[in-house]
């Protein structure tokens, strides 16, 4: 009998040794705080997620949500000596609410991974890690959502890949911008009232779509024009109302359509007075 | 004058009137316009040549507009800079059916239960003063000085959420911007990045 007890015990501890996570489900979307690995590894980085699941017809919001909405924010409860780095925003869609407005996000499903960079030494055997997420999610209404997140992982060596997310940290990967490839370039150049981004790719570029990072550099609802060269584009993006100063570097992500999206920092060049 | 030049000078007067409505830039021109408030009485920009004028994009239902109008923020405001002078026009331009479409009615009410005062709130349901304007969110602000020049076009404050306990560490730059434009000093920060719920625009 004591046997039988003590197996379920240890039963009872091994599954709660496991993964616990939590959720918060809010009124429109479903959120969980995922993990690419199955444990923490000491001195090794651990990819963490937060998963959103939308109901139909709501959207959340990029880094630079565009011409309304605000993005989503974490503020993380670590263990000692652990720290979070940035949100690793996947592309973003172009949403346009109405002919004066356009907003960059995500509708359906996003997961925005986070990296955590994890000590050398710890002295548990487990990790808690919490998350207090905030986040505006809108249809025609807007609503301010938020959830506390938890999640314990065991700590130990092993670096396997938890099954059941891989699929989905796979996915959101080939989504998060890349660096442009060394063998390209992008520039870009003042005009009166436009930029004109340049991109020398070595081979045209037919169709190709640019989010700006900062705001108040573009005008969101104008259309891109994008003019494809022998070795690349040039996209002629129309200035805010509300750039007043120039800028020295045009930074945003580049989304080539069924293909990747790039990183664009493109110094800009001011015309000659 | 022969009839052809007069036609080319009628054409120029309204390509420079058309090009006049769409430019929202501060230093140019603020959009001239008129509208019909919740009193019924039409007001024209052009009535409150001479002084400062304030407009600023409402939808009660708005998670933003709350926070400054349940904080009372909004309606400090309103009080501190009308009592100094300056002219205050709230303007909804959500269609009907939408979030923050209200009747005249409803808006009177509203601004006695809230306690507001601006000058007069302009009611937009078709959305062309907003569009005139190109007003993005809810809230938008925009500054006018007494010679109709445009010289403030963005946020209201420096924290773009929806908390009111961001109130007391923002800085506000509609109260910048007309103290220093009071005091005779160029705005320093003419335009910011408006934050807020999208205007809910008629299509």
């Amino acid at each position: 009998m004591t046997r039988l007890c003590f197996a379920i015990a240890v039963l009872l501890l091994l599954t709660s040794a496991a993964a616990i996570a939590q959720q918060g489900s809010t009124q429109h979307a479903k959120v969980e705080l995922i993990s690419r690995q199955v444990a923490v590894s000491p001195g090794k980085h651990l990819l963490l997620g937060v998963h959103f699941v939308l109901e139909k017809g709501w959207h959340i919001y990029w880094t630079n949500p565009g011409d309304s909405g605000q993005p989503p924010s974490f503020k993380w409860q670590l263990p000692s000596g652990f720290t979070a780095g940035e949100i690793r925003w996947p592309r973003p869609e172009r949403l346009q609410p109405s002919k004066e407005l356009v907003d960059y996000g995500y509708d359906d499903e996003v997961l925005l991974p986070v990296t955590i960079h994890v000590p050398l030494a710890i002295s548990d055997r487990s990790a808690e890690f919490a998350a207090d997420a905030k986040w505006l999610i809108c249809r025609e209404v807007c609503l301010p959502e938020h959830a506390s997140l938890h999640l314990t992982l065991p700590v130990s060596s092993s670096t396997d890949l938890n099954q059941q997310h891989s699929q989905l940290f796979a996915k959101t990967d080939k989504l998060i911008p890349q660096l442009l490839p060394r063998a390209w370039n992008a520039s870009a150049a003042s005009r009166k009232d436009d930029f004109v981004l340049r991109i020398r790719a070595g081979k045209p570029i037919v169709k190709a779509e640019f989010f700006p990072l900062d705001p108040g550099q573009i005008d969101n609802p104008a259309p891109q024009k994008l003019q494809p060269t022998s070795n690349g584009a040039k996209i002629t993006l129309k200035k805010s109302d509300l750039l007043l100063k120039p800028i020295t570097v045009l930074r945003g992500v580049l989304v080539i359509p069924e293909g990747p999206a790039y990183q664009i920092e493109a110094p800009v060049r001011q015309p000659i007075q | 004058m022969n009839r052809r030049y007069r036609f080319i000078l009628r054409m120029c007067v309204v390509l420079a009137l058309m090009a006049s409505a769409f430019a929202v830039k501060v230093g140019e021109p603020a959009p001239g316009f008129t509208a019909v408030d919740s009193t019924g009485k039409q007001q024209r920009l052009s009535d409150y040549k001479g002084k400062f004028v304030v407009l600023e994009w409402h939808n009660q239902g708005c998670p933003y507009t709350k926070k400054h109008y349940e904080s009372g923020n909004m309606q400090r405001l309103q009080k501190e800079w009308t009592a100094k002078g300056v002219v205050w026009l709230t303007v909804i331009s959500s269609a009907p059916g939408t979030q923050g479409f209200v009747t005249p009615s409803q808006e009177n009410d509203y601004l006695k239960t809230m306690n507001a005062a601006p000058t007069a709130v302009l009611m937009d349901p078709g959305g062309s003063l907003g569009h005139l304007y190109s007003a993005k969110t809810t809230p938008h602000m925009f500054i006018i000085d007494p010679n109709g020049t445009l010289i403030y076009n963005g946020a209201i404050d420096d924290h773009p959420t929806s908390d009111q306990s961001d109130i007391a560490s923002s800085k506000n730059y509609v109260s910048a911007a007309l103290e220093q434009a009071l005091g005779g000093k160029p705005v320093a920060e003419a335009a910011t990045h408006p934050y807020g719920c999208s205007v809910k625009y008629k299509d």
